[in-house]
């Protein structure tokens, strides 16, 4: 500590070659801000919390701000006072400017407006635009040219705005001077600021009133209390002036020459007020500048990667397939109830529903068989007909007319939907919210947080589940109809042969008994006249057949409501598992597949990051090796000492 | 009252505070009130407990309290006329309270149970580390070659020097602070020109002001010049702000100038420092007239400060009690979703068929007994051919019901749509690792799901005996009605009977001589049968529907209700901390205001066989 600050230790020459490192930083930045903000912008499926945006957006800012900041030919370096109420902020920077710029005084808290000290030869319009808007005082000293020092408000005081007031102006600062005095250096307030804001910015530390400090009692000295404490905090050999502003003021104003004020009297032991300035004027030459500029941007990017590495989506797909796999069994489940509660409102139609499959069925009779048929189907479903005089108007109409040519167009229509609403009314509806929560709660005990699939679940739970229903149901019948019409195999063997002795046999039998009737009367002699028996046996032969025909149908191949429900039941529960399925089954995947873009898209922004990141350390590496000719780049000291390369010492 | 009783009531409520304020520590936005509550439970430990229990008023406690560096051990050191305290440039150095007995024989140290709460007297020379909860005691040297007689100025008092409230490490410690600063009678606030106007110093200040506490007011480390000036912008920036005392009367506090010492002011407090040294003195004792009446006046107050905070205690609770009500209300959504779908799903469509086995009895009973089978007998056979064709056109015409999902799959269904409900909602609202929601979410799928189908599945077995029951019941009541009932029962089956005979009589009067008409017969029977099968129909039409709405109140108080009462307060079961907060919530106020009212009985009992003027609080020090 002592041998790095005696004053006539060699610092850096004014005259080193100019480094192009900063310049061509900018553009790299900048093209970090844009997918960073772009990606802030987007919208995500992964949530962000409130904290984690504010996080993010103040990091973009930063490296906007730098990437502006760096792209000009000499980079400001913004030095910040930042210290409690009364440690002699103000006093230190009148001290360092040789006059009263800034308010000091007694009452506290004293600045309530930070001041800026800068050089002329800088056009305020090159600063911040939180420091543009502070009070702005310039001076002419060649030695801080190209910094500027800022004066902040307080940070413990009962003025709460102070305090806002300097953490808004703390993200310009690339070196924070940590003010401190007897009394304060330890305070908690300015202590977890430190640690707050200690891997962002280069920090350097001034004891101040240093003359309290020398009381000739016992026990520790508050330097090497701070000095312990720093080390603690992994500060190896952190940079502390130990100074008395006030007396270096007293003399500068009573001093008028031009240049420095000579050394006042009475100065305390120890007291470093003259290495302060020194290292202000000459310590941070224009190398050490860029040094510390570009250190300050590989703190940012290790900042960013390191958050973004927090906020990096989880990776879901194995958990999508799990969530998948155990969803397709709730879903069938589903499917079972709803399809049982479908059929059940269907019950009350059974009448109808057999009728139609008989009229369906009896197509493709012809002649004699299908007036038979006709005649008799009418009689048997006659209740059907009454019924409708009754209740549901024009439904059964429909349905009983007769007007059975295409299977689509019996295609119940109203009738469907009315069973549809009854059903959704008394049971389908309540199940839907009751369904989309059972899957999340699925969805979270897999793993898959319940947040990201709340949105996707609810949008399917949100569709026509009705109209998806009644198209359910409407299927499923035709379906069972086609196959009864269309029976396969066995069945179909025996049908078609029905069919065909149905639609011929009664014929034969009529034209037969006709002709065995005609033959009787005209061939033998004498003729056999037909007694009423006889003619009527022409009607009874056809309809003995008839019947026989028919009895053969209804027990070969039965139209019969329990087996049309059996199947119309399967084919509805088949039909309802793929519509939930079609609806739900996606989302884990949809969403898992978006959160690893989202992820990748992470990735990408970090890995950028890094690279920029290592393209600064070689460059920086490249600018230690020019070190070893003599210049000392004193930055490292302060900002990140538990790098090795840090804590190398002089 | 025996001490024994103030004791156990004060330390219940001693620990209850305790556990409030642990409670609100946990909680970052709750943190500003944890330390009302500490300062509230350590005057219940130290000033209300040992008052009630009749400890005496002597020694009275001065406590000297500021920032870092402030300059309290300099302070110390004057009170104490002597260097007793270190007083050392690293800032936060005192971090254990140190009491300082005056010389010479003095009174005896306090030593009742539940004194100065969790910090202990430390025994050794030194505390073993920083952490150590602990004070010490040291008593002030007699100075030498002083007179015997002369007493110390301050020889009542036990001065307390306090560790500070700013530095980093003090979080460790200001629950020791806070304890002294508790116990004291005066406080002497030591601010620094450099720290006068901070927050933290002054919000612990404000907390004082609120407990009553008399404050005298040391400002320290000015030019002497700036004295005046000095004072009299702290009193508009810092005093003018104070809040009211717990009496409603704005605070007057003393303040004196201690300008920046030199050494040997400081080594020198009864010499080159005596003209700050006796100033502060007097503004201290100035406060203090007598031991009991400073005594009474730091308890009465101590006990308005803890009704003040009392009132302020559902405000810490208010989070929690939110969360509660939300949770209380998702729970009845629930309910009312669970009945819901038990009527649309169940009840909507449920004909309870069982009960047209007492419909057919009722009807059975219509007809005549004994010997008058037999005309029943003729009259049923009459009625035969209307009979067939009734029930032939009725197969027709009526539909077949729809057919329903059993009433146990029914109130499964809902039940786990409810818990889902419930459970989806605790995981969506999952916040801060405090809050109710993430305890009912982490402890959901162990404990409370399978509790509440336990519960569920214990009351449905119930529920399921009650309604069979239900309803046997009520055909049983329909049948008995008329069954238990002769005169009734005989005049309907009379009347019917002799409705038939007129009928037939009327029949064969009018189509005399028999022809084909006496068919009328056979129809007029049927006729006066069918509409007391009507009549016995819409009877037994009513008693179903009566079943039907019975059954839904059934659901409602044997399942629902009693399942969203124990779902509702299932998170302040079980020894949660939600438990915990109920219980202190409802035992804090009572305790406090009984502890007020005994407090104000005792003080009135102190003050009053003195006949003095009754000062209290004691008249504040003109300023």
């Amino acid at each position: 500590m002592s041998e790095m600050n005696t004053p006539d230790a060699p610092f850096a020459t004014e005259d080193a070659a100019p480094q192009p490192l900063l310049r061509t930083l900018a553009p790299l930045l900048r093209g970090l801000v844009r997918p960073l903000r772009a990606w802030l912008e987007n919208r995500r499926k992964f949530p962000l919390s409130m904290m984690q945006r504010a996080e993010l957006e103040g990091l973009a800012e930063d490296l906007q701000r730098q990437s502006e900041m760096l792209d000009v030919e000499k980079p400001l370096l913004v030095v910040m006072l930042m210290g409690g109420t009364g440690v002699g902020k103000s006093t230190l920077l009148n001290a360092l400017a040789g006059g009263p710029i800034a308010q000091a005084s007694f009452t506290r808290p004293t600045t309530r407006d930070p001041v800026v000290y800068f050089h002329h030869s800088v056009k305020s319009e090159r600063l911040d635009p939180a420091l543009r808007v502070c009070r702005l005082v310039q001076h002419d000293r060649a030695g801080l040219e190209q910094k500027v020092i800022v004066d902040t408000p307080d940070l413990d005081s009962n003025d709460l705005t102070n305090r806002d007031k300097l953490i808004a102006l703390l993200p310009v600062a690339d070196i924070v001077l940590y003010v401190g005095s007897q009394e304060k250096y330890h305070d908690r307030l300015g202590w977890d600021l430190f640690k707050e804001q200690r891997h962002r910015r280069a920090f350097a530390f001034v004891l101040n009133k240093w003359d309290r400090c020398v009381t000739g009692e016992s026990g520790v000295q508050p330097d090497e209390d701070l000095l312990a404490d720093l080390k603690a905090e992994g500060f190896q050999n952190p940079l502390l002036f130990r100074t008395t502003a006030q007396l270096w003021l007293d003399a500068a104003n009573v001093y008028s020459g031009s240049g420095n004020p000579p050394k006042p009297a009475g100065l305390p032991a120890g007291e470093q007020f003259s290495l302060l300035r020194n290292w202000l004027e000459l310590g941070l030459t224009r190398l050490e500048i860029e040094a510390v500029k570009a250190r300050g941007v590989g703190q940012l990017l290790t900042q960013l990667t390191r958050f973004a590495e927090t906020i990096r989506p989880p990776d879901l797909s194995v958990e999508s397939e799990k969530v998948k796999s155990v969803w397709e069994r709730t879903l069938a489940e589903e499917a079972d109830v709803q399809a049982d509660v479908l059929v059940g409102t269907l019950e009350p139609y059974q009448t109808e529903v057999e009728h139609h499959f008989s009229v369906e069925d009896q197509s493709r009779f012809r002649g004699l068989m299908a007036a038979y048929l006709r005649v008799t189907t009418r009689l048997r479903y006659a209740g059907s007909g009454l019924r409708d005089k009754i209740p549901f108007g024009g439904l059964k109409g429909r349905l009983l007319g007769g007007r059975v040519d295409t299977p689509v167009e019996w295609n119940l229509g109203a009738f469907v939907q009315e069973c549809a609403r009854t059903a959704g009314e008394r049971v389908l509806d309540q199940r839907s919210t009751a369904l989309i929560n059972r899957l999340l709660v699925e969805g979270e005990a897999k793993g898959f947080p319940l947040t990201l699939l709340t949105d996707p679940a609810t949008c399917a739970g949100r569709l026509d589940w009705r109209e998806r229903m009644t198209r359910g149901v409407i299927e499923a019948l035709a379906e069972v109809e086609r196959q009864a019409t269309n029976p396969t195999g066995f069945r179909r063997l025996i049908r078609g042969a029905l069919s065909l002795m149905a639609n011929t046999l009664p014929e034969i039998a009529l034209v037969a008994t006709v002709g065995t009737l005609l033959w009787n009367f005209f061939v033998p002699t004498p003729p056999v006249i037909p007694d009423f028996f006889q003619m009527s046996l022409v009607v009874l032969i056809p309809l003995i057949v008839i019947v026989a025909l028919h009895l053969l149908i209804l027990l070969l191949l039965p139209v019969r409501w329990p087996a049309i429900r059996y199947q119309f039941r399967k084919q509805l529960g088949v039909r309802l598992a793929a519509e939930l399925g079609h609806a739900y089954l996606a989302i884990p995947g949809e969403v898992s597949t978006a959160i690893q873009e989202e992820r990748e898209q992470v990735d990408s922004l970090i890995a950028e990051a890094k690279q920029v990141a290592d393209w600064l350390a070689e460059r920086q590496q490249a600018a230690q090796v020019a070190e070893l000719y003599g210049k000392s780049s004193r930055d490292q000291e302060f900002t990140l000492p538990r790098d090795s390369t840090a804590s190398r010492g002089i | 009252m025996q001490p024994t009783e103030h004791r156990s009531a004060v330390g219940q409520l001693a620990d209850d505070l305790r556990w409030l304020e642990d409670h609100c520590r946990r909680q970052p936005d709750l943190a500003a009130e944890a330390g009302t509550l500490r300062l509230a439970s350590a005057l219940t430990r130290n000033v209300i407990g040992p008052f009630l229990e009749g400890q005496p008023s002597r020694p009275l406690h001065i406590c000297v309290v500021g920032g870092a560096g402030a300059g309290k051990s300099t302070v110390v050191n004057l009170l104490a006329g002597d260097i007793v305290a270190e007083a050392n440039p690293q800032a936060g150095f005192t971090r254990h309270p140190t009491a300082f007995l005056p010389p010479g024989p003095g009174f005896q140290w306090p030593s009742y149970i539940g004194f100065m709460g969790p910090l202990n007297r430390l025994t050794s020379d030194k505390p073993a580390n920083v952490d150590e909860n602990v004070y010490a005691v040291k008593r002030i040297p007699v100075p030498s070659g002083a007179n015997e007689k002369s007493a110390h100025p301050l020889g009542e008092f036990v001065i307390w020097d306090c560790p500070d409230m700013t530095t980093w490490a003090s979080e460790g410690y200001v629950a020791r602070l806070m304890e002294v600063a508790a116990l004291s009678d005066v406080i002497v606030y030591v601010a620094s020109d450099e720290r006068y106007n901070d927050a933290v110093p002054t919000e612990f200040l404000h907390l004082l002001v609120k407990a009553g506490k008399a404050v005298v007011v040391a400002l320290t480390k000015m030019r002497p010049q700036d004295a005046d000036s000095f004072i009299a912008h702290f009193k508009q920036e810092i005093l003018g702000r104070l809040p009211k005392l717990p009496n409603g009367e704005t605070p007057a506090v003393p303040v004196v100038a201690i300008p920046h010492l030199s050494v040997s002011e400081r080594a020198d407090p009864t010499g080159a420092g005596s003209k700050y040294r006796i100033q502060l003195l007097n503004q201290i004792l100035v406060q203090c007239e007598s031991d009991d009446l400073t005594r009474a006046r730091t308890v009465t107050n101590a006990a308005k400060y803890l009704s003040t905070a009392g009132d302020g205690l559902l405000d810490v609770a208010r989070k929690d009690l939110a969360e509660l009500d939300e949770w209380k209300a998702a729970v009845n959504a629930g309910r009312a979703v669970f009945e819901d779908r038990y009527r649309h799903e169940y009840l909507s469509g449920e004909q309870f068929r069982r009960f047209d086995r007492f419909r057919e009895r009722l009807t059975d009973l219509l007809e005549l007994p004994g010997a008058g089978r037999v005309v029943g007998g003729i009259f049923w056979a009459l009625r035969s051919p209307y009979r067939w064709t009734r029930d032939y056109v009725f197969g027709l015409v009526a539909r077949p019901d729809v057919l329903n999902l059993s009433e146990q799959t029914v109130l499964n269904g809902a039940l786990t749509g409810w818990l889902d409900t419930l459970q989806a909602e605790a995981l969506r609202k999952d916040g801060t690792q405090q809050s109710l929601w993430r305890q009912i979410a982490v402890r959901f799928d162990a404990e409370l799901s399978p509790q509440a189908r336990d519960r569920f599945a214990n009351d449905l077995r119930a529920f399921e005996l009650k309604q069979s029951e239900d309803l046997e019941q009520a055909g049983k009541a329909l049948v008995d009605g008329v069954e238990k009932n002769p005169a009734l029962l005989y005049t309907l089956r009379g009347g019917k009977f002799v409705l038939d005979l007129v009928i037939i009589g009327n029949v064969v009067y009018f189509t005399w001589p028999p022809g084909w008409l006496l068919l009328l017969i056979p129809f007029g029977v049927s006729a006066s049968h069918q509409f007391a099968e009507l009549t016995t129909r819409a009877v037994a039409e009513g008693a179903r529907h009566r079943v039907r709405s019975h059954r839904e109140s059934l659901v409602t108080g044997s399942l629902s209700v009693p399942l969203a009462a124990w779902l509702a307060e299932w998170p302040i079961t079980g020894g949660t901390s939600f438990e915990k907060l109920q219980q202190v919530l409802r035992r804090v106020p009572d305790a406090i205001r009984t502890m007020e009212v005994r407090v104000k009985a005792k003080v009135a009992e102190m003050t009053k066989p003195k006949e003095a003027p009754p000062p209290i609080p004691a008249p504040e020090a003109p300023t």
